[in-house]
């Protein structure tokens, strides 16, 4: 079966940031993918995670506690996680269950990676 | 008698109670929906319920248990409302028992089946959970649970 999501990550040069961009859907069926991209990034010693939703179009519970326990496990190891460019059908999620409040969301990619470049400064 | 007529459309569709069968239900729910007169953010709201209900009778209902079968029947009034049901015999569980999850809380310690739950209470207008309804023979299962789910246009 072609998986119906799609984790890239990039390392960006001269900080310690990752970028994950999600495109498609983040529900029960991948959100290992989404796991396994953020362990990596989390071992590959990354402070920052920045996670672009820009192509995300679906998500699910599976997906909210799997970037909730990502959000927790970066902040254990004093850094953090960004999220940009939520699509409406995400972001109304996000509102539902109240992670607007939790996670730093930034309305662009450029937003987060200059905040990101700023915590890898600091 | 000249009324513009009510368009009513009644479909059900059986699937194992796997996770790699939630897009199938999820699509087959949102088809008619749309078919009804649902749109955008409505469509995926009601997707994302059935999502929801699926997976916790899947994880819960059934443990993962490979024989369950979840069956899901929608009766769509176009213009109106859809009307979801969903059966299953696998394990009844109390939903008043799963702690209501809420979002000014903290968030470092969610519930499974609370975060599903309150998705399916937030994005639907009327939810209801039957548990060891009698079956009335004829080759049903002696005993099943039931969620209703209505969504109004």
């Amino acid at each position: 079966m072609i998986s119906s999501l799609n984790v890239t990550s990039q390392r960006v040069e001269g900080q310690s940031t990752a970028v994950l961009k999600l495109a498609g859907r983040l529900d029960a069926t991948t959100v290992g993918q989404l796991e396994r991209a953020l362990t990596d990034a989390q071992l590959s010693g990354n402070r920052v995670i920045v996670i672009d939703l820009s192509d995300l179009t679906y998500v699910s519970s599976s997906g909210l506690r799997v970037l909730l326990t990502g959000r927790s496990n970066t902040r254990k190891r004093g850094g953090e996680v960004f999220l940009c460019s939520l699509r409406p059908p995400v972001r109304e999620v996000f509102e539902m269950v109240g992670f607007t409040a939790v996670f730093t969301i930034f309305d662009t990619l450029e937003q987060a990676m200059e905040a990101a470049a700023a915590v890898s400064r600091g | 008698m000249s009324s513009k007529p009510l368009t009513h459309s009644d479909k059900s569709l059986t699937i194992p109670a796997r996770f790699d069968q939630l897009r199938r239900a999820g699509a087959f729910v949102s088809d008619m929906a749309a078919a009804a007169g649902f749109e955008g953010l409505q469509l995926n709201r009601i997707e994302l319920a059935v999502d929801e209900a699926c997976s916790n009778i899947i994880q819960h209902a059934y443990a993962h248990r490979p024989d369950g079968k979840i069956h899901i029947r929608v009766q769509a009034e176009r213009g109106r409302r859809i009307v979801i049901t969903l059966i299953d015999t696998g394990e009844p569980f109390d939903p008043e028992a799963v702690p209501v999850h809420n979002p000014e809380a903290s968030l470092d310690d969610l519930k499974v089946g609370g975060l599903g739950l309150f998705l399916i209470r937030q994005t639907m207008d009327d939810v209801q959970f039957e548990f060891n309804v009698p079956g009335l023979g004829w080759g049903q299962p002696k005993r099943f649970n039931r969620l209703t789910m209505i969504k109004y246009l």
